[in-house]
């Protein structure tokens, strides 16, 4: 399910890992791993962006194949895992990784690593309240450490390492801390979480998250095929049927059940058969309730559960009330949701076209946060993105997000953080429109930019005349990088 | 971008102090009474003599003519009403100042010292004896407020001030007042002249700069700003670590009493044009304006049904002079007082609503002459209106929906971080509000609280979110919710919003019911203000 929430939570990005009943048996399968990452910059796209580190824990999940956090191997660059009573330091690659659920699998390239390693086992959901081990290499050592505690609660709840998806978590109160992340957390011998995220210590205690094992399933049989296809979604919103008055005026009786649909994305993959308005009764055989809630397996949950569960190229069935007719619709989960700009992304250069010493970028995440805009339009066309279907006009935000000074661009600082409509008189939908339209041998560059009155025009000539001279001085080793499709 | 542009006025003709100095107010005559002639000798009955004496800062020439106080202070109690809480006001606050007498015996203010005043008080500065005061016009854009005395002979004891203009490079002597009642004269200069942002976000008038070292008086809100013993402008704003201050300058509160002295009052027009600088030669040649140095701005939009396009000038135009002033690429013309200065000053203050200018256009390499009939915008006519004071806001309960039309002073409510912190669609809204609502004449409806009943039950979470419609009825002004309110269908009220969920139902029938519990257990005085 995606949804937007507020950056409270952090990563950990150093590692963990937990087994209360036998910890050498245990150490055995844990690995940490040192990740030398490279970050791109998006502020000079065409530089490959500042190496760092960073570290985290591993597992021996299945054969030869260790699990970890995502944001632990995140922008990998050289990854090396070690075990413990082994000298080695073994080279590992990054075969599947997830970012919208925060999990990636590794292969070592020296096999002699996993002799004498066990994968461990999954186990199921843990009970509140029921105690748990957390294992991994967190600072404070530079040992295996074993930390403590119970299960507090079973929840939603947002992924900060994409920001953007919500999935089941569990919050535990061990201690957990920067190098716990991608350790297994164990009961009873066996794995029923992955240490993944906590909070400051000056917002919460004792407040740990671990992603539990329906999700790390979920992770392992969708890469079955050899490919990752990320969670689907339903993209819809529903609105609970609480209100007497409501249910009411939609002629249903007094049973606690049914949401009603209040949108439906077109770009998702209900639109065309469900409708706003639309009453939701029951989800795959599930009746839903009129808070949004379903029971799975004896607990409730929200429905999304549902399409949390669900793969590429599966099914979800709805007993939908329209117009006081019940009916049976059938919605195929044939993609992942398209527009992911709200969501932090890795491993991928910034995409960007440089003209004129303008720089256009197209709008996400990594560029809001490269860039404190002050455009309050630029933060609209970012938050209605999807709830006002901007990409339906927009299906690619274009910013014209910094100048690098030169006299061909000398009084064109007003138009900086502008939103490119159009160049010429052609709608501009897509970095690769931009970078066609400055193609064009045409005596003046005309671009409108989204509200503002005033065109921005470049004449051809003063552009060619200033290239060379701007790549020279500003040292750019590439003027455009285009790999989205839009 | 739209903005304009503003310079520094550096050139500096001898003569124009002398041509720009105090001016004949046009109500002196006919308001003053007899008995309160500004001249004669002392008759302060306390035999009080003015501060001057004590001060060592006080020009020479004001010693020998003040022989009574000119200023006075003003006490004012302000209580805003709470937009979150429309039925209700916010904690009331208080505020001392220094009012400017002028030769009529009513006293100037800034505009914002009264805003939203429930009492105003004049006190003596020496004696302390204090009267009722009543404000007679008041101008939130221009930041000026008239005052009056309840009491006509409490002014009998008062000098008035006269006017003069500032220039750049002046040295100009702000007034405070003592507990005792002295003088207290700080000075400092006059380093700008230009047009800029006065409190009301809209409003874009000519201000003095000036640097100047203030010491912290209890009364110091609004105060008299004087050369050479005439009001040269009122502090409005000052900021103690950069020590400069911001006054509203003579020639401004010139057009603000003139325009006072004819009921009614108009206030301060306006073209409805936005325009952009034509700095760039690439743009220059783009749209056909030849050489470097000539000016010219280019239109960017034109407010629909405003002066600018009744005129019929249009976006894409080039605006080259106005009544004959050239008009340079930054949107300056040349005053004969402060040097370059924006249009808006031309336009704006040095002319009246209602008054014609004639604006030559270049369109299409042709030279266009265009009457251009200047007009007030109120804030009536924004959609957003950009501030409601003295005003209770209208407001609508319905069922526990507090209902109300959207505003620029409903999106302070979120603090002076308003533009962030206030729901990211209403400041869009508001913000671009000329170019979502061409045809204007209309308000926005939102819901913008909510106080949960048995009729909200599942509701509770709604809140900030545009309302369109009530019973299939459109709504383009609150005054429009009782009218839809009035056809329920099959007992139900329709409510649908722009955004999620796009709508909700409420009981008509037991709206009376829970209007009653509203009132009760909210302790809401009133469930709605229409007017």
């Amino acid at each position: 399910m995606i949804m937007r929430v507020p950056q409270l939570l952090i990563a950990l990005a150093l590692t963990t890992a937990s087994a209360w009943a036998q910890p050498n048996e245990v150490r055995k399968s844990l690995a940490r791993i040192t990740n030398t990452a490279q970050v791109p910059n998006y502020r000079i796209p065409w530089l490959p962006g500042q190496t760092g580190g960073g570290s985290g824990t591993g597992w021996v999940v299945e054969k030869e194949r260790l699990l970890t956090n995502a944001h632990v191997v995140s922008n990998a660059r050289f990854l090396t895992v070690e075990k413990e009573n082994d000298p080695k330091k073994y080279i590992a690659t990054v075969e599947h990784i997830a970012h919208d659920c925060d999990l990636a699998l590794l292969k070592v390239d020296d096999p002699s690593f996993f002799k004498d390693t066990k994968p461990l086992p999954l186990g199921a959901l843990p009970e509140i309240e029921s105690t748990v081990s957390v294992f991994g290499y967190p600072i404070g050592g530079d040992r295996l450490s074993v930390t403590r505690g119970i299960v507090s609660r079973v929840d939603f709840r947002t992924y900060s390492h994409s920001l953007l998806d919500s999935h089941l978590c569990i919050q535990i109160d061990a201690a957990i801390n920067p190098g716990n992340s991608g350790g297994p957390v164990l009961q009873d011998s066996k794995v029923v979480g992955v240490a993944f995220q906590g909070y400051s210590g000056d917002v919460a205690q004792n407040v740990g998250y671990m992603i539990p094992t329906p999700v790390i399933q979920r992770f392992l049989q969708d890469i079955a095929d050899g490919r990752y296809d990320r969670y689907m979604d339903l993209s819809l919103n529903t609105f609970n049927l609480l209100n007497p008055a409501h249910r009411r005026a939609l002629n249903l009786p007094d049973d606690g059940r049914g949401v009603v649909v209040s949108s439906v994305q077109s770009a998702g993959v209900c639109a065309g058969v469900l409708k706003e308005g639309d009453v939701i009764l029951a989800i795959d055989g599930h009746p839903v309730f009129s808070d949004g809630m379903v029971e799975l397996d004896g607990e409730r949950v929200l429905m999304a559960e549902v399409a949390e569960r669900k793969f590429l190229g599966d099914s979800v069935r709805f007993s939908v009330l329209r117009e006081g007719k019940e009916q049976s619709l059938t919605v195929k989960f044939d993609r992942a949701w398209p527009y992911t700009l709200q969501a932090n992304t890795y491993e991928q250069q910034p995409d960007y076209v440089l003209f004129g010493g303008l720089l256009f970028q197209p709008l996400s995440r990594n560029l809001t946060g490269a860039y404190q805009f002050a455009n309050p339009r630029i933060g609209y066309f970012f938050d209605a993105f999807v709830s006002k279907e901007l990409y339906k006009t927009h299906p690619s935000v274009i910013i014209l997000s910094s100048i690098l000074p030169d006299p061909i661009n000398t009084y064109l600082g007003d138009f900086k953080e502008g939103i490119v409509d159009e160049v010429n008189g052609k709608k501009i939908n897509a970095l690769k429109d931009l970078a066609e339209a400055f193609e064009e041998k045409t005596e003046f560059y005309v671009l409108k930019f989204v509200g503002v009155g005033r065109p921005l025009v470049l004449e051809r000539a003063a552009v060619e005349a200033a290239r060379s001279r701007i790549k020279r001085r500003y040292n750019v080793l590439e003027e455009q990088n285009i790999s989205a499709s839009f | 971008m739209n903005k304009p542009a503003l310079s520094l006025p550096l050139l500096r003709l001898l003569g124009c102090l002398l041509a720009a100095g105090a001016l004949p107010l046009a109500a002196q005559n006919s308001e003053a009474p007899g008995s309160n002639s500004p001249t004669g000798s002392p008759q302060n009955p306390s035999g009080a003599q003015p501060a001057p004496v004590q001060t060592p800062g006080i020009p020479p020439e004001a010693l020998k003519t003040q022989s009574k106080p000119a200023v006075v202070r003003v006490n004012v109690t302000n209580q805003p009403w709470d937009f979150m809480r429309p039925w209700a006001k916010r904690a009331p606050f208080s505020r001392r100042a220094v009012g400017a007498v002028l030769s009529d015996k009513r006293v100037l203010v800034t505009g914002e010292l009264v805003a939203n005043a429930n009492f105003i008080e004049l006190e003596a500065p020496e004696g302390g004896q204090k009267v009722s005061a009543s404000v007679e016009v008041v101008d939130y854009e221009a930041n000026l407020a008239l005052l009056k005395a309840e009491d006509p002979t409490f002014m009998k004891n008062f000098e008035a001030l006269a006017f003069t203009e500032g220039t750049v490079g002046d040295t100009l002597s702000v007034w405070q007042l003592e507990n005792t009642g002295t003088v207290l004269v700080t000075k400092g200069s006059l380093t700008t002249a230009e047009v800029a942002r006065y409190p009301i976000d809209e409003s874009a008038l000519l201000v003095y700069r000036a640097t100047v070292s203030l010491q912290f008086r209890d009364s110091s809100f609004t105060l008299p700003v004087v050369k050479d013993g005439k009001l040269a402008g009122l502090i409005m704003r000052y900021d103690n670590t950069t020590k400069s201050a911001e006054i509203v300058p003579t020639p401004v509160i010139e057009h603000f009493l003139k325009d006072a002295a004819r009921a009614p009052y108009e206030g301060f027009p306006r073209a409805g044009l936005a325009y952009s600088n034509t700095r760039d030669p690439q743009f220059r040649r783009y749209i056909g304006l030849n050489g470097d140095t000539s000016g010219g701005i280019y239109v960017t939009d034109v407010l629909k049904g405003g002066p600018t396009e009744k005129a019929g000038i249009e976006p894409g135009d080039v605006i080259a002079e106005i009544n004959g002033e050239a008009i340079d690429q930054d949107g300056n013309y040349n005053d004969p007082a402060y040097g370059k200065l924006s249009l808006t000053h031309l336009m704006g203050t040095r002319h009246f609503d209602g008054d014609t200018v004639q604006v030559t256009v270049l369109r299409k390499g042709q030279r266009k002459k265009m009457g251009l009939t200047l007009a007030r915008r109120s804030p009536g006519q924004f959609v957003s209106e950009p501030y409601v004071i003295d005003r209770a806001p209208r407001f609508y309960i319905l069922g526990g929906l507090v209902l109300q039309e959207l505003s620029r002073q409903l999106l302070k409510e979120w603090g002076a971080d308003w533009s962030k912190k206030a729901p990211e669609d209403f400041v869009y809204l508001d913000r671009h509000q000329t170019e979502l609502f061409k045809d204007g004449d209309r308000k926005i409806v939102v819901l913008s609280g909510m106080l949960p009943s048995a009729l909200t039950v599942g509701y509770e979470e709604l809140r900030q979110m545009v309302v369109k419609r009530i019973n299939g009825v459109e709504l383009s002004k609150l005054g429009d919710v009782p009218v839809a309110l009035a056809n329920p269908v099959q007992g139900l009220h329709k409510i649908e919003f722009e955004g999620d969920p796009s709508c909700i139902y409420l009981d008509a029938a037991s709206l009376a019911e829970a209007d009653a519990m509203l009132m009760q257990n909210y302790r809401i005085p009133v469930l709605k203000r229409l007017e």
